[in-house]
């Protein structure tokens, strides 16, 4: 998020740097542009004033030597300014005044031609009255002090009819060169304005003409016009300093451009002189209208660069919550293998997992392990005992995960309802079949084993649907005969066949799914069977068995992962058997020998002895089961002994059987009992009493056995 | 197994009862061994109330019986039940021990 707004901050810095750029030169451009308009505009409006201007001064000095001529008779005089009106239209007024005392006729004379306005008539008016006192007017004293032509300052004529005007003069001589008379030509100055609103190059843009005194003569705010000077103006603004600068240029008759700050807003003075009337003609334009265009077109851009901005922002919170999205994937893939996980150790809860799981009970010895692969699977065993039969089951669900497991769990739930009230395998399977291909749109399936062990009588039924035949361990271990029928799941109505067999005492079963039998190691060789009966030799605690057999197939797959669960169910029955026949297994731990005189009384409890003899009896068999104990298993080491009493008649044979090192008591010196205290040795008073008691001792190793047979007969 | 010791004069009594098996062998062969010790005493090993003894148990009592020799002391086996005195019959412990019978 941080890069985001990074990545946003950077793209804004930028663009706003280009459109610093693109707006200064743009103003440049806009700013040339301006000048070169007001150039034009002013050089055109001096123009046309020129033009005016010309007309009037031609229309004067046409008429000068009509009026040199005229000097000689006065009374013609009047017919001066009379033709110069009449024949100039821009002249609206025009005298040939004489120089007080230059006729001795007319002291003063000067006779004036006026338009009207209106009519356009021609009136003849004097301006050699007592009020006007023409010789003190700026018309007549200037030409006469410079002797040359002059443009006066404008001024509201009164006598005119109150327009403002201008009046050009020129000296009239006389033959002698003495100056005799002025003549004048008015021009009014109302076409100015009108000229000057012809020159507007921009809305807001506004001109002014001043003269050369400074007095404003055309100007938009007419209360100005005529009556203030631009210095007075300059005084009462805000800026008088910028103002003057101006005011100084343009009436020292430059041109130029100059900007000028003037409440709050800086205008461009674009100005130029006017030739010989001194006026300063100028554009004023204010800096906002100059740049309004480029500000609107920097607003727009400015407007496009947000949107651009806030769209690039957008997109960077759509990549981001992408990102977000791709980190949430992650947290729930990691939720879910966690749930996987939970899932596993639920399957597991629901199996029965306690070793060993009949602890109270002598005719039955079972083990079970589930070695899961990586991820769920869906391997299932089960048992239970109901009225005096062990229930129990294997199976294998086609498929791993959760779909598997969830297979599984229905699997083992079906199993117990069904098996609840029912005790025949074969019925258990169909009914259970009949569930599960009732509708299996998942196409799953479960190679499944089921067996009830009559525990009192060892009789086994058992019914397999699709499942790999179990082992069967009795003298010799093979695979237990199966019908291989199909897996549940797959064939409704299929009516599944029930098997049976007979357990003794001390047969076993040795149930497993094909994880364990298709182990693969790194060269892809399997576990196999053959292995598997291998490892089956011999008869151990069915614990020990599974522990054994899982450290082979450890040992056999190495680094190669294990890819299919892996499940092992062993039934080591220990009831019913031969009625003379009795076994007892024990561990190599020493208070197991309080387990001996029970056995011992059971296995003589059907034949006639002595209290005594069985009392050494006992003592015999401890001597000869603790010497296994002490010495056959190294300590530490989980070890059996397991002891097979036979009577036969009066004859009582126990055969003392344990896997153990090779030990043979019997090798041991006959005892001197009749040697005194000192001499004595500690140790042989075991297998003495052994020997004494008994009628034989015969040990025998047999395959990685010690096996001790000792008898008496009664 | 029980063993309950009580002293009187120069005269320790043991007296065991229950099963001197193997097991029961074991878990009193500490305190036998501190007996032995005291060997220079007289010890009666009072047997009324003990009904099995296996060779671990003889070679308790065989124990104390050479540790008497060695320190001058005596041991004195007291009311033997007919099963533990055919044991002592069959290993010749009747000829190592003084076997009292009755009080």
């Amino acid at each position: 998020m941080k890069a985001g707004l990074l990545v946003v901050v950077v793209a804004a810095i930028s663009l706003e740097a280009t459109s610093i750029i693109q707006y200064i030169y743009s103003q440049r451009a806009i700013q040339q542009e301006a000048s070169l308009r007001a150039e034009s505009e002013l050089e055109s409006a001096e123009n046309r004033i020129m033009d005016v201007v010309d007309q009037a001064e031609a229309a004067v000095r046409n008429s000068v030597w009509v009026a040199q001529w005229c000097l000689e008779s006065p009374d013609s005089i009047q017919r001066i300014p009379q033709r110069v009106v009449s024949e100039n239209p821009v002249v609206v007024g025009s005298t040939m005044a004489l120089v007080p005392g230059y006729s001795e006729k007319y002291p003063l004379y000067a006779p004036y031609a006026a338009r009207d306005m209106k009519t356009g008539e021609i009136r003849m008016l004097s301006l050699a009255t007592e009020e006007y006192d023409y010789p003190s007017m700026e018309w007549f004293t200037k030409p006469l002090e410079l002797q040359d032509s002059y443009w006066s300052e404008p001024y509201f004529d009164e006598n005119g009819g109150d327009i403002l005007m201008t009046t050009f003069s020129m000296p009239i001589k006389d033959k002698d060169g003495t100056i005799a008379a002025i003549l004048t030509a008015d021009i009014s100055l109302d076409w100015l304005s009108e000229l000057v609103d012809d020159m507007m190059v921009y809305p807001k843009a506004f001109n002014m003409i001043v003269s050369r005194s400074g007095q404003i003569m055309v100007c938009p705010v007419e209360t100005l016009v005529m009556h203030k000077t631009i210095d007075q103006f300059a005084m009462e603004s805000d800026n008088y300093e910028g103002l003057n600068f101006v005011n100084e240029a343009m009436l020292s008759g430059q041109s130029g451009e100059i900007p000028v700050r003037y409440k709050g807003q800086t205008n461009h003075v674009y100005f130029s002189p006017v030739e010989r009337t001194g006026w300063s003609l100028s554009i004023v334009i204010p800096e906002s209208v100059l740049y309004s265009g480029v500000r609107r077109v920097s607003v727009i851009v400015k407007l496009l660069q947000l949107l651009g901005l806030i769209m690039l922002m957008v997109i960077l919170r759509v990549l981001a919550k992408n990102q977000f999205k791709y980190y949430t994937l992650n947290e729930q893939k990691k939720r879910m293998e966690n749930e996987l996980h939970i899932a596993s150790e639920i399957q597991m809860a629901m199996i029965p997992k306690t070793f060993p799981p009949f602890p109270e009970r002598k005719d039955i010895d079972m083990a079970a392990a589930i070695i899961p692969a990586k991820e769920v699977g869906g391997d299932l065993y089960d048992f239970f005992i109901r009225d005096e039969k062990l229930f129990f089951c294997i199976g294998d669900v086609s498929g791993k995960g959760i779909p598997a497991s969830l297979v599984m769990a229905v699997t083992r739930s079906l199993f117990r309802a069904m098996s609840a009230h029912e005790d025949n395998p074969a019925k258990i399977v169909t009914l259970m079949n009949e569930t599960m291909s009732d509708d299996n749109k998942s196409n799953m399936f479960v190679t499944f084993f089921c067996g009830v062990l009559d525990l009192a009588k060892g009789q086994l039924h058992y019914c397999n649907a699709g499942h790999n035949p179990p082992m069967i361990l009795t003298d010799a271990i093979r695979m237990l005969p199966i019908e291989p029928n199909v897996p549940l799941g797959i064939l409704k109505g299929m009516e599944f066949v029930e098997q049976e067999t007979s357990f003794n005492y001390d047969d076993a079963l040795f149930l497993y799914t094909d994880g364990l039998s298709e182990a693969e190691n790194i060269t892809q060789e399997q576990f196999g069977e053959s292995r598997i009966e291998a490892a089956l030799h011999g008869r151990k605690r069915s614990d020990v068995h599974l522990k054994n057999i899982e450290q082979k197939v450890a040992q056999f797959v190495g680094e190669a992962p294990q890819s299919d669960d892996l499940t092992m169910l062993f039934i080591h029955y220990l009831g019913h058997g031969s009625k003379n026949t009795q076994r007892l297994t024990l561990h190599n731990d020493i208070k197991q020998i309080a387990l001996l005189p029970e056995f011992v009384d059971a296995v003589t409890g059907q034949v006639k002895i002595e209290p005594l003899d069985i009392a050494n009896l006992n003592l015999a068999l401890e001597e000869a089961v603790a010497n296994v104990i002490s010495y056959a298993y190294p300590e530490g080491t989980d070890g059996l002994v397991t002891i097979d009493a036979c009577v036969e008649g009066s004859k009582v044979t126990f055969v003392i059987t344990d896997s153990g090192k090779a030990f043979d008591p019997t090798a041991k010196e006959e005892l001197d009992i009749t040697a005194g205290v000192e001499e004595r040795p500690i140790g042989g008073l075991g297998i003495h009493l052994v020997r004494t008691i008994m009628d034989t001792v015969s040990y025998e190793r047999k395959e990685e056995q010690n096996i001790l047979t000792i008898t008496k007969t009664y | 197994m029980e063993v309950n010791t009580s002293r009187e004069n120069n005269t320790i009594t043991v007296h065991f009862s229950g099963r001197m098996d193997t097991p029961g062998a074991q878990e009193i062969t500490p305190q036998m061994n501190a007996l032995a010790e005291e060997a220079d005493k007289t010890i009666i090993l009072d047997c009324t109330d003990l009904s099995y003894i296996s060779s671990s148990g003889l070679r308790i009592f065989l124990t104390l019986r050479k540790a008497a020799l060695d320190k001058g002391g005596k041991i004195i086996v007291r009311n033997i039940c007919d099963s533990i005195r055919s044991v002592f019959m069959m290993t010749g412990f009747l000829n190592l021990f003084e076997v009292h019978s009755a009080k």
